[in-house]
């Protein structure tokens, strides 16, 4: 198992509750005596106690069997560094999880962590933010327990002017992960929105940290909404937003959607990392399925509209303006008319 | 103009009782201008357009060569040094579209500070002063295009 706890800013799992669901879970289907307990960890019967109670408290379901021992029934669905490392096989991303009950952003701690020189392949997970954000300063909406808030820090080898190409890594590895956690069909709206039946289930931002020669390190920012509910939406909402249970009626456990995530970005990255973009920037064109539509663009205080062309080398967008003339569109929001 | 040639024409200015001197031709516009405040250079660069790198992604070698084509720093620390975008992509000068602006003309930035945001596909670049400085100019207007390796500012390193 990959991926060490940070205990210390979890808040929800200390380290001793995390060493007793590693030993359940090398024996899923028995019991663990509170004796094992107590000798494995080195701690007392009556702190192994303890422990098994505060772990119920956060609906962990364990059931104590007298002369038998304990045994985990079911977990919570809780995106704890235990919960999202367990079974994870990844090369570099998931290295380390550091997750959070509530914070401000999970892309502004991931950066300050980044400027502290944590490793690649860190994972910031948050059960809720308080000030999610989007691009430029816009507010995302990140209610506790049922979506996803993580920031992921890379330090790939490459130029600065290359990274944009990091965008589609994330777009293709979340429509990728959608599709293997639901029966949903997912795509990308230009550049990297995922959506559901035309609706927002996914945004991501990423920040770079360069100077002229490098990348010091990029800031990868994905917002699911995976079990929202309805009135959890804002009424005021730019684009229609819905989440992957309103779409396929069913709740998404959202540990084993996040390691399908963190599984298909690690490979993604590695091909990256390999040589692959030509690949990785097919896949994308495949889900974006941008050009020969007719689009409007609106960007700062000026909307364009038009019929796209193509997709240039780094992604940016050729909309063929009624004039004739063919701009060149690397930001803005997309609608497809 | 190089920056040696800008320094001479600025001392030559200054020993005179020019107050006001301006040059202009196809590539570049100097104004100098005198007075009680201190002296200001303004410096238009010429457009630099520099063609995108085609197909797979360049990796640098671990001792990180220098960009190809980057705008060459000039090696005299001098008045009128230029910060440049490292990417193609959309110059903003302020964190979101109704909050203050990062830097403004005549602002003395600390190493590290950030002076500015690029966007390309989505990546937020925050540039940052790489070292101590005076804004002297600032040559991108909010929300419009930047090519890679344009000048973003001009400072005076401190």
């Amino acid at each position: 198992m990959r991926g060490g706890a940070d205990h210390s800013r979890s808040g929800s799992l200390q380290g001793f509750d995390a060493q007793i669901l590693a030993l359940f879970r090398q024996q899923p289907t028995g019991f663990v005596s509170g004796e094992e307990l107590s000798r494995d960890l080195g701690i007392s019967r009556t702190a192994v106690w303890k422990h098994i109670k505060a772990l119920r408290e956060l609906g962990y379901q364990i059931e104590a069997i007298p002369s038998q021992g304990y045994r985990l029934v079911a977990a919570p669905d809780l995106l704890t560094a235990a919960e999202l490392a367990a079974g994870l096989a990844t090369i570099r991303i998931g290295r380390r999880f550091v997750c959070f009950k509530e914070t401000a952003s999970t892309n502004q701690v991931a950066f300050k962590l980044a400027e502290e020189g944590a490793e690649e392949g860190t994972v910031v997970v948050a059960e809720a933010q308080h000030s999610g954000k989007g691009r430029l300063g816009r507010h995302w909406q990140s209610p506790a327990g049922v979506n996803l808030y993580c920031s992921i820090i890379i330090r790939p080898p490459i130029l600065p002017f290359n990274a944009p190409q990091l965008t589609f890594l994330t777009a293709v590895a979340v429509a990728r992960a959608v599709e293997q956690s639901t029966t949903l069909k997912p795509r990308i709206k230009w550049p990297n929105d995922v959506l559901v039946n035309g609706r927002k289930v996914a945004g991501l931002l990423n920040e770079m940290s360069a100077e002229t020669e490098g990348v010091n390190f990029v800031v990868l920012g994905i917002g699911v909404n995976i079990n929202m509910r309805r009135e959890q939406f804002p009424a005021d909402l730019r684009h229609p937003a819905t989440s992957l249970f309103l779409e396929g009626g069913k709740e998404v456990g959202r540990a084993i959607f996040v390691r399908a995530l963190l599984t298909a970005l690690d490979g993604l990255y590695d091909l990256y990392l390999n040589g692959g973009y030509a690949a990785i920037r097919e896949e994308w064109l495949t889900r974006c399925n941008v050009t020969g539509k007719m689009v409007s663009v609106s960007f700062h205080d000026r909307t364009m509209t038009g019929v796209v062309v193509g997709v240039d080398d780094i992604g940016a967008l050729l909309l063929e303006l009624p004039d004739g003339r063919v701009e060149r569109v690397l930001a803005g929001d997309v609608t497809i008319l | 103009m190089d920056i040696k040639d800008l320094k001479s024409l600025i001392k030559m200015v200054t020993e005179t009782d020019i107050s006001e001197f301006e040059l202009e031709n196809s590539e570049e516009k100097i104004r100098i201008k005198r007075g009680g405040a201190p002296e200001v250079v303004h410096y238009s660069a010429p457009q630099q357009v520099y063609a995108m790198p085609q197909g797979a992604p360049q990796f640098a070698a671990p001792a990180m060569q220098a960009a190809p084509g980057a705008a060459e720093a000039p090696a005299v620390e001098e008045k009128g040094k230029a910060i440049t975008s490292p990417i193609v992509g959309t110059f903003y000068h302020a964190p979101a579209p109704d909050a203050p602006p990062y830097v403004t003309v005549g602002q003395v930035v600390e190493k590290g500070q950030v002076l500015c945001i690029v966007e390309a596909m989505k990546l937020m670049n925050e540039i940052e002063a790489e070292f101590r400085c005076k804004i002297l100019k600032l040559c991108k207007e909010n929300a419009h295009p930047v090519e890679y390796g344009d000048p973003l500012f001009i400072v005076e390193p401190l």
